[in-house]
């Protein structure tokens, strides 16, 4: 009787897999265990994660690691997943001549055109001017309303057509003052607001979005811009757009453009050679990498965002694999169209504008993975017998096939958090494999950048757990309308806020975001990557390259777990009459762990 | 005591309340663009006062100031649970009981720093 481990180290988990096997032959799985992995995978740091993994593992069942006779590693396909952001445009303001935004609670509504007026200047102020005036947070709205009462009233009245405030205030002002004004309030950068410029405000009405300055035109008509000059202030209009108010400031030196970046050009040395500059967009970057055929490496303009990019890749690769560097190679790229909100340089309220980008999976691909010396140094840390068994795709359509109601044929989609990988299993045990570029990382790439987050933490967590909003101490609204009521009352934090639901309780999300567009763009990202990454592995490696030609698909791996990619596979694959699912290793694991149990499945035809 | 109920309003429960507390209260309620109700009652204790003012009022907001203590409830909130309390409140917590004590109603995240 002795124990048996089977060790699969991803990209982003490590999972252990404990079976005990009889000296009659017979099998039985014990308990199983996984924990991120540590390090890049495929280097010695990755040795405690696997002993961590066997640690957790062993514990469930109340041994020691010690008690494993025989460690079984995958040999890890030589293949990292890595990711990188580009964007291709970009807005620069060399004037501060804007703020758009939108405060809780702006006064007034309408629009008004004057010359910036600070309070502390009113004594120059002279009648027959329209003025805004602008009042730092130093001063009270007591203040401001008694000065905007006293000064526009009575013999030689001053014409005040619109107020800007620093303090969050101008309802408090608005019932003070005797002639109503739009009252824009919480700006934070005051103190840039140059006195005596021409600026045009905007409050849209209850429920609405501003009209005028949001619109080109809009802000030509009201600031009296020639064609030329309105040109230049397209990009304003169009990062105004959605706010609830707005000031423009036409400031003599102002002036803002729309740099297109130079992105540089993607090489493939395939079967045939294509060039593609990286500005023509993902669906372009996409056909001509299926155009350039069997790729046999992917190189970017030297010197552009996208050449450092793909050489930034290699390189990480290279410090894994200290062979020989020319072997090491890219032989995948996934592109995808996103947006990212981008701060606005020179902006007075830290004004972001949505800029175009792309995100870029690559798949770098050596010739062997140093899987070897890691073994060593398990086997002399642990004491154990430890050996490299297996090929990865192997294994897991193995450890697929414990799946309840699957046989041969049968093709796997291994989703993982680098990679995703299709295998085609024949009826006769043959494999075609291939590993594809873009997996979950790039999702939770996508999701922080369109979202704004700058923070890769949560853009996973927001990938990993569904959305609610915290209605009322005692209930919340689920992001498909299900309202859930709760005994005791929820913590004050979350009120009013989109919230995650995981396992652990809610994790609030910092950004005011509206749930619905999370979930569009969650679900957006998801649908981008691996719908698509889906199609491209499975028409690789389905005879023919036909996907009518596949009849069972099992989706395993750390994204397969996912609550709603497998839903949209199956929709998805729904047309092509295929049976796919989520699947479930061993009756029990669901879609993890799948290489392991292929591991400890292998040791027993090892034997006989 | 009883209050004639003209308008859903927030109620604001005091015993003594310090008058700077109490008008930076009013003017983060007046912001938020939500009506508010005053009245002096005999607790002495910002806790019974905060929770009395949600018990009555037809919004189920209420705030108690005794002093300059200030506290922010809501209907149904269990015994010992509030939205905030100070002792000694700043003019921006102040002006926060108040801006919260509407944003309750409106259903928006509370302001937990007074930014400007």
């Amino acid at each position: 009787m002795s124990y048996i481990a089977g060790i699969d180290i991803g990209n982003s988990t490590t999972e252990a897999c404990v079976g005990e096997v009889t000296p009659d032959g017979k099998l039985t799985f014990l308990t199983s265990a996984s924990c991120p992995t540590t390090g890049t995978k495929g280097t010695l740091e990755n040795v405690h994660s696997v002993k961590n993994a066997l640690k957790l593992a062993m514990a469930r069942i109340g041994r020691e690691t010690s008690d494993i006779d025989l460690i079984r590693l995958n040999e890890a396909a030589p293949v990292i997943g890595d990711t990188a952001m580009e964007t291709l445009t970009e807005t620069v303001i060399t004037d501060s001549s804007m703020i758009g935004h939108n405060p809780s609670t702006p006064a007034g509504a309408g629009q008004a055109v004057g010359e910036v007026l600070l309070i502390e200047r009113i004594s120059r102020a002279v009648p027959g001017t329209d003025y805004i005036l602008a009042a730092s947070a130093d001063h009270s709205y007591e203040e401001v309303a008694a000065v905007v009462n006293q000064y526009t009233e009575g013999e030689g009245a001053l014409h005040i057509v619109g107020i800007i405030l620093q303090a969050d205030e101008a309802v408090l002002v608005e019932n003070r003052i005797h002639t109503k004004v739009p009252i824009i309030d919480e700006v934070r950068r005051i103190d840039r607001l140059p006195d005596g410029v021409p600026a045009a405000i905007e409050v849209a009405l209850p429920g609405q979005t501003i009209r005028m300055l949001s619109n080109p035109y809009g802000i030509a008509t009201l600031l009296g811009l020639t064609a030329e000059e309105t040109r230049t202030v397209t990009p304003i209009a169009k990062s105004l757009i959605g706010k609830r108010s707005a000031v423009v400031l036409k400031t003599p030196g102002g002036n803002v453009h729309e740099n297109v970046l130079p992105a540089g050009e993607i090489y493939f040395h395939g079967d045939r050679e294509i060039t593609i500059s990286l500005d023509e967009g993902a669906e372009k970057i996409m056909t001509a990498e299926s155009e350039a055929g069997e790729i046999r490496d992917i190189s970017g303009q030297p010197d552009t965002n996208v050449g450092n990019m793909l050489v930034r890749i290699r390189k990480g690769m290279g410090e894994l694999d200290r062979t020989d560097q020319a072997d090491i190679r890219i032989t995948d790229i996934l592109a995808v169209d996103t947006l990212a909100p981008v701060l606005i340089s020179g902006a007075l309220a830290g004004e972001t504008c949505l800029e175009k980008a792309v995100g870029i999976a690559a798949m770098v691909k050596t010739q062997k993975l140093p899987m070897q010396e890691i073994a060593q140094r398990l086997g002399s840390e642990l004491g154990t017998e430890v050996k490299v068994a297996g090929v990865e795709a192997v294994m897991a359509s193995l450890g697929a096939l414990t799946t309840p109601g699957t046989k041969l044929p049968l093709a796997i989609l291994d989703m993982g958090g680098g990679s995703t990988d299709a295998a085609v299993v024949s009826e006769e045990g043959q494999v075609t494999l291939t590993h594809q570029a873009g997996a979950g990382e790039l999702v939770s790439m996508l999701i922080e950048t369109e979202l704004g987050l700058g923070d890769r933490h949560i853009a996973e967590q927001i990938k990993k757990y569904p959305l609610a909003k915290v209605e009322s101490l005692f209930h919340m609204r689920m992001e498909n309308g299900q309202m859930t009521f709760v005994d005791e009352s929820i913590d004050p934090r979350f009120f009013g806020r989109v919230v995650l639901l995981t396992e652990n309780g809610l994790i609030r999300i910092e950004q005011e975001i509206p749930m619905e567009k999370i979930v569009q763009v969650r679900r957006e990202a998801k649908r981008k990557v691996f719908v698509t990454n889906a199609f491209r592995a499975l028409a690789k490696v389905a005879p023919d390259h036909n996907l009518r030609n596949i009849s069972t698909v099992v989706l395993v791996g750390g994204s397969a777990e996912d609550f709603e990619i497998p839903e949209m596979l199956m929709e998805e694959f729904a047309d092509y009459r295929i049976v796919c699912g989520r699947g479930n290793i061993r009756g029990s694991e669901g879609p993890r762990n799948a290489v392991a149990t292929g591991l400890v499945l292998s040791y027993l035809g090892e034997r006989s | 005591m009883a209050m004639v109920v003209k308008r859903p309003s927030i109620f604001i429960y005091t015993h003594e309340a310090d008058p700077a507390v109490l008008k930076e209260v009013c003017a983060g309620i007046e912001e938020e663009g939500v009506f508010y109700d005053i009245a002096e009652m005999p607790d002495e204790c910002m806790l019974k006062l905060a929770y009395k003012a949600a018990r009555d009022s037809m919004l189920g907001s209420g705030i108690g100031i005794f002093g300059t203590a200030t506290c922010l409830k809501m209907r149904g909130l269990e015994k010992g649970k509030n939205i905030e309390s100070y002792l000694h409140p700043d003019k921006r917590q102040c002006r926060n009981v108040g801006a919260n004590s509407a944003r309750a109603i409106k259903k928006l995240p509370f302001k937990e720093e007074y930014g400007i």
